[in-house]
């Protein structure tokens, strides 16, 4: 009696294997070109072909090339367009490809060095001369001239089209004087236009005319490395050989988004990757205490705030003695220590520590259940008001969820109704900014590379956060063009003494900036300053 | 009549993937996150962000948007990804095959380990091999896959170097996630394939076949193995679908370069087509797949196609 034919049984275990080995084998390797330049042809996910550079090659560089991972938290949210995002990740990255008109390799804004820029002159309150370099070429061989600069500058700064960084620029004209001679103009004396050429990459001007999905897939700067293969998670770069300066010491260096902190680590830890990015509180300890890997850490220029959106919430709008009580129901310094566990400092002002003209306000805002509760009554809301959402996205701030419920709990002991809405980062996003959006409050940060202007944009009348004070408006505009330091230090001060009176928004903490590297990689550069990361002069030596 | 068997089942299939495909499409919709948003800085004027969803589609109406999805997958373009400018078709393919290559060698191990435990623990049920089966089975079974890959990892690639933490690098980089994987999904094939060799050991054509001499090995393998390994194969095609999701963890946890982990990190942008490709082929796959199950259990066993006809 034959129920089955027994060839079909032994035969579909030994076809699955087969597939599955010839799968495996055919499967994408882990190869990229190191000859050819980024205009190769695009099969969707990379580009080019020719001699090959294992990736993967473990952290010591297993032979003579040295590959440098570096892993990253934040999402590739932007495409190469330039100045068509403020996303903190593209930004970084752009920083390996482009070259800026001015450098400050200290971090510190009162000591600008050259860069593409060999000298500058302020020749009235309105207009620079910038010499440039005459030994510079962009990655596709143009040199790079005043035209380049022009069309770089008027670009970003929004004088000559749409610009995600005319948040803090000033719309500036740009003269070509010679070749290699520019002078840029602009309405108003504008105060930071040093440390914002510092982060305006300088791109062709040729380029910028090309194709609009050119210009999304291939950026084409003159920095020290250019980008090999771009998929939607992995950038690879390999050192341009035509730099005016030294070339980078390291063959091929790697930027991939690894979403989940822990894997991050785990290759840290395995030897598979050399750099990690923002390392969470609670993996700090296991770093330390490994042999092999180490921690670089700054204290961010980050302000890590509840954000208020205006028009929600009316009593918040309208109300100062609410918005008090709010900001002394719960105390801040047990979140930084427990939650955030240190990797953060208690905000002293709506500008974050390191932020130029910085000045710590008084009184701090602590808790006070007794005084939020008489504030309650002074706002007329003895019962604590109306119920609103606090909005809080998992996995991107750290430890963010508890924070918010943390705070959350300590609001509701003096009557206040929240109630905390977890999300990710694009529905939080989204909830923020649309029309439609619900909540009130929203767990945000905003990064700036140190100038007080980048970081009071986000409260200026030009962003979604601005509850019509004219007051804090015309502070900000001042502050830009205020070209005096010490008048521009009291106008800051000024700026920051009334933020912190009004408190439209309810600031927590600066967040700590920590890498986590491999102990044989040497000289990247880490800065607070937009949380800069830059592998120029990086190499390994293990 | 096969033929009309055929053309249902190819119907369903039909229907199946439409269905799933205009699940994600709803989804998506229906979840806070506007991509158009996403791809701008916050705070961007509203006509910028409509600029944007002008450009990648999204500000005509959901039923125009669905059709032009649903056309576009009919003629295989899956779309362009919104960040960059991908294509999604290259990218999912390009994930394809790793995800199915950690899948297929799951399935072959997890199906030869529920035969052998299967077959030694039915020999003599409720004895000490038998329970230590069960056990076995039933730790696996409570073990979480996360938890599980995390600790594989921090003890055999951190601690002692055999093998890579993360990424698909070459078959050693295959250990740790296919061992999650098998841990995961063995239990359920271990106690089917145990039931069946019970069920199959007590029935009548077994005695008799023992009771003509034959060999107690032959019969176990010959009979035994054939009729217990029906039930296998319905519930690995129906696991199928479990293990293109579970992959999902592992992907994450491995940064493998799968449709998983692609998905995933689609997500995060709100990168509309990447997400519905990216599911659209997991199920296309599922199907697929689920179609040649059903084939080759119809041919293993002579009852499914009479029951048919």
């Amino acid at each position: 009696m034959r129920h089955v034919r027994s060839t079909g049984m032994r035969g579909w275990p030994a076809c699955l294997a087969v597939l599955a080995l010839v799968l495996a084998a055919c499967s994408p390797g882990d190869t990229v070109d190191t000859t050819t330049t980024t205009s190769g042809e695009d099969d969707g996910t990379t580009t080019t072909v020719g001699e090959t550079t294992d990736t993967t090659a473990p952290p010591d560089g297993e032979g003579d090339e040295q590959v440098v991972r570096f892993l990253m938290a934040e999402n590739f949210w932007a495409d190469w367009t330039p100045y068509s995002s403020t996303a903190l990740s593209q930004k970084r990255l752009e920083r390996q490809i482009y070259d800026y008109l001015v450098e400050f390799s200290t971090g510190d804004l009162s000591q600008p060095e050259p860069s593409l820029a060999t000298e500058w002159t302020q020749v009235d309150d309105t207009t620079w001369e910038f010499s440039l370099r005459d030994d510079v070429v962009f990655h596709d061989g143009q040199p790079l001239t005043a035209a380049d600069v022009k069309a770089s500058v008027e670009l970003a700064s929004g004088f000559s089209g749409t610009s995600a960084y005319a948040l803090t620029w000033a719309p500036a004209e740009v003269e070509i004087v010679d070749d290699y001679t520019v002078r840029i103009s602009t309405e108003e004396p504008f105060a930071p236009i040093l440390a914002e050429l510092w982060w305006t990459p300088i791109v062709s001007a040729e380029w910028l005319q090309g194709d609009a999905a050119d210009l999304a897939s291939t950026p084409n700067g003159t920095g020290p490395f250019r980008l090999l293969e771009d998929s939607v998670n992995v950038k690879t770069m390999v050192p341009n050989e035509t730099y005016w300066q030294e070339p980078p010491l390291i063959d091929v260096l790697i930027w991939e988004f690894v979403q989940d902190p822990q894997t991050r680590l785990n290759a840290l830890l395995s030897g598979q990757a050399h750099a990690i990015d923002r390392v969470p509180p609670e993996h700090l300890e296991t770093i330390e205490d490994e042999e092999g890997v180490e921690l670089l850490g700054v204290t961010g220029i980050e302000s890590v705030n509840l954000y208020v959106r205006p028009g929600r919430f009316p009593i918040w709008d309208e109300n100062a003695d609410f918005r008090r009580a709010v900001n002394l129901s719960f105390d801040r310094g047990p979140l930084v220590d427990n939650l955030v566990m240190g990797s953060a400092s208690v905000a002293g002002s709506f500008l974050p520590t390191n932020t130029m003209f910085y000045q710590e306000q008084s009184p701090p805002f602590t808790a006070s259940p007794d005084a939020a509760r008489a504030a309650l009554e002074a706002a007329g809301l003895p019962d604590g008001g109306p119920e609103f959402e606090i909005w809080v996205a998992e996995g991107f701030l750290p430890r963010a969820v508890p924070v918010a419920e943390a705070i959350a709990a300590q609001m509701r002991e003096i009557g206040l109704k929240p109630t905390v809405v977890t999300s990710d980062v694009a529905g939080l996003i989204d909830d923020a900014f649309s029309e439609t959006g619900t909540g009130a409050m929203y767990h945000l940060s905003w990064a700036s590379a140190g100038d007080p202007n980048q970081a009071a944009a986000v409260y200026s009348s030009a962003f979604a956060w601005y509850f019509g004070d004219e007051v804090l408006d015309g502070l900000i505009a001042q502050g830009r063009t205020t070209l005096d330091s010490a008048e521009r230090a009291a106008v800051y001060a000024e700026l920051q003494s009334h933020m912190w009176e009004q408190a439209w928004h309810v600031p927590l903490y600066n967040s700590d900036f920590t890498l986590g590297i491999s102990s044989d990689l040497e000289g990247v550069l880490v800065q607070p300053n937009g949380f800069r990361t830059d592998f120029y002069r990086a190499s390994l030596n293990g | 009549m096969r033929g009309k068997y055929l053309l249902i089942r190819l119907t369903q299939m039909v229907l199946v993937v439409l269905a799933v495909m205009t699940i994600v499409f709803v989804v998506l919709r229906v979840a806070t996150g506007d991509p158009a948003r996403l791809a701008n800085p916050p705070g961007t004027p509203e006509d910028i962000i409509a600029q944007t969803r002008e450009r990648i589609g999204t500000d005509v109406s959901l039923g125009m948007q669905y059709v032009n999805y649903v056309w576009d997958a009919v003629r295989g373009n899956l779309g362009t990804s919104f960040r960059g400018s991908q294509s999604v078709s290259s990218a999912v393919f390009s994930a394809l095959p790793n995800t199915l290559s950690l899948a297929g060698i799951t399935i072959v191990i997890s199906a030869t380990i529920a035969v052998v435990f299967g077959a030694l623990a039915a020999r003599r049920p409720g004895r000490l091999l038998d329970r230590a089966v069960l056990v076995y089975a039933a730790i696996a079974q409570a073990t979480p896959a996360f938890w599980l890959a995390v600790v594989l990892v921090l003890v055999f690639s951190v601690r002692l170097r055999w093998f890579p933490a993360i990424d698909m690098t070459g078959w050693r980089s295959f250990v740790l996630p296919v061992t999650t994987l098998v841990l995961s999904l063995s239990p359920i094939l271990v106690r089917t394939s145990r039931q069946s060799f019970i069920e199959t050991l007590s029935e009548d054509y077994i005695k008799a076949a023992r009771s003509r001499g034959l060999p107690s090995w032959r019969v176990f393998a010959v009979h035994g193995v054939k009729a217990a390994s029906l039930p296998l194969i319905t519930i690995i095609g129906l696991q199928l679908g479990y293990l293109l999701a579970g992959a999902v963890v592992v992907e994450a946890i491995f940064n493998w370069p799968g449709i998983g982990k692609l998905i995933l990190d689609s997500l995060a942008s709100r990168d509309f087509p990447m997400i519905q490709g990216g599911v659209l082929v997991a199920a296309v796959v599922f199907v697929v797949i689920n179609f040649f199950v059903d084939m080759l259990y119809a041919v293993l066993d002579p009852r499914v196609r009479v029951a048919r006809a």
